[in-house]
């Protein structure tokens, strides 16, 4: 199963005008990926292109019916890639296969229906308590930097962010941060609290460290008492138990 | 700059209409922190909640009387030292400590850093 993180991503060259027994190439390969469960494919009509032949295929040539190269793209793990390729190696007769590594930054997929609803769920599990200590005035590439942080911990897929703004504050920048008339909210104190997997905070921990110019970055180890409710089966509610 | 090293939490628990001689509680702690020389302090403010009074403290239009927690990440030494007078300031409230890993990012050149560890 295709999932987020490293994959192959695997490319064929051919010419419209290969055979497969009786049918066309690219549509045999097509099919064989479709049935082979491959998480998607496509192929696409070149406009213009020559291959070891030398020789120019072209839609603008002045043919009938004009042979333009085919490339066929699929993403998939490595697993499954090394499953199909045989069986690919023996179908395309004149042409190419390419291999790269590449990485699946976002496997997004519309359901047609609603999730069944979850039962209700309660399970214990050790995870880990981040928090960070920046400032709301803080920028990152011209937009606020807990903004950012935030949609950066949701492309990473940890399980959730809450942004808190202080009323009253002092740390690293030695200044104090106060509500006053003249700036009613000048650079308030913002701290996030993320709670995920041991696993999951060290990377994200990491990525903050990257964005965050001055601040501070707290870890400690928690119990999460995770109440799944049955009315919204992709909606957690996690609570933070005690903090050891 | 870059330092990570093990740091203890102290989360203070109060009440916002808390007073300490004529002002808020708060205010009154972060001042103390500052002159005690505590890495730093961040006063967050609850929406709603409840404690030991068993009163919900939540906005109401005259009066405010949210909860207040004031975060402080320091040494243990720090601390230890802060507890005890912070102690003598409350009168209700809860103080919770506990263990965790701190990183502290600066990657500018600190201006003007007067912070001792």
């Amino acid at each position: 199963m295709l999932t987020k993180g490293p994959a192959k991503k695997v490319t064929i060259f051919i010419n419209e005008e290969s055979r497969h027994h009786l049918a066309a190439l690219d549509d045999s390969i097509m099919t064989f990926l479709m049935h082979k469960g491959v998480y998607g494919a496509t192929a696409t009509r070149a406009y213009s292109g020559f291959g070891s032949h030398q020789m120019l295929h072209s839609s603008r040539a002045e043919e009938v019916a004009p042979r333009v190269p085919i490339r066929i793209e699929f993403v998939e793990t490595a697993e499954k890639v090394e499953e199909i390729l045989p069986t690919l190696y023996e179908m395309v007769s004149d042409g190419l296969i390419e291999i790269q590594d590449t990485t699946v930054v976002k496997l997004a997929r519309k359901s047609p229906q609603p999730e069944p609803k979850a039962p209700h769920r309660h399970t214990q599990e050790h995870a880990t308590l981040l928090r960070v200590y920046l400032g709301e005035d803080d920028k990152w590439h011209g937009e606020p930097l807990f903004d950012a942080i935030v949609r950066k911990l949701r492309m990473m897929d940890v399980a959730g962010a809450t942004v808190y703004r202080g009323i009253l504050g002092y740390g690293a920048k030695g200044h104090e941060h106060k509500r006053s008339v003249l700036h009613p909210m000048r650079d308030m104190p913002i701290v996030i609290a993320v709670i995920d997997a041991p696993g999951k905070i060290a990377a994200a921990a990491e990525a903050i460290e990257d964005m965050l110019e001055d601040g501070l970055i707290v870890t400690s180890d928690v119990e999460m008492v995770r109440l799944v409710r049955g009315t919204a089966a992709t909606e957690a509610s996690d609570a933070p138990g005690m903090v050891r | 700059m870059r330092q990570e090293w093990s740091a203890r939490l102290l989360r203070i628990h109060i009440s916002e209409s808390d007073r300490y001689r004529g002002k808020p509680l708060y205010e009154a702690i972060v001042a103390r922190c500052r002159e005690m020389k505590i890495a730093g302090a961040t006063v967050l403010r609850g929406l709603e909640g409840y404690g030991e009074t068993a009163e919900i403290h939540k906005t109401h239009l005259m009066h405010h009387d949210q909860p207040i927690v004031i975060s402080i990440v320091d040494t243990a030494g720090n601390l230890a030292r802060l507890v005890p007078v912070v102690e003598e300031m409350m009168d209700t409230g809860l103080m919770a400590v506990s263990d965790v890993t701190a990183v502290r990012v600066q990657k500018k050149a600190p201006a003007a850093d007067a912070k001792s560890d």
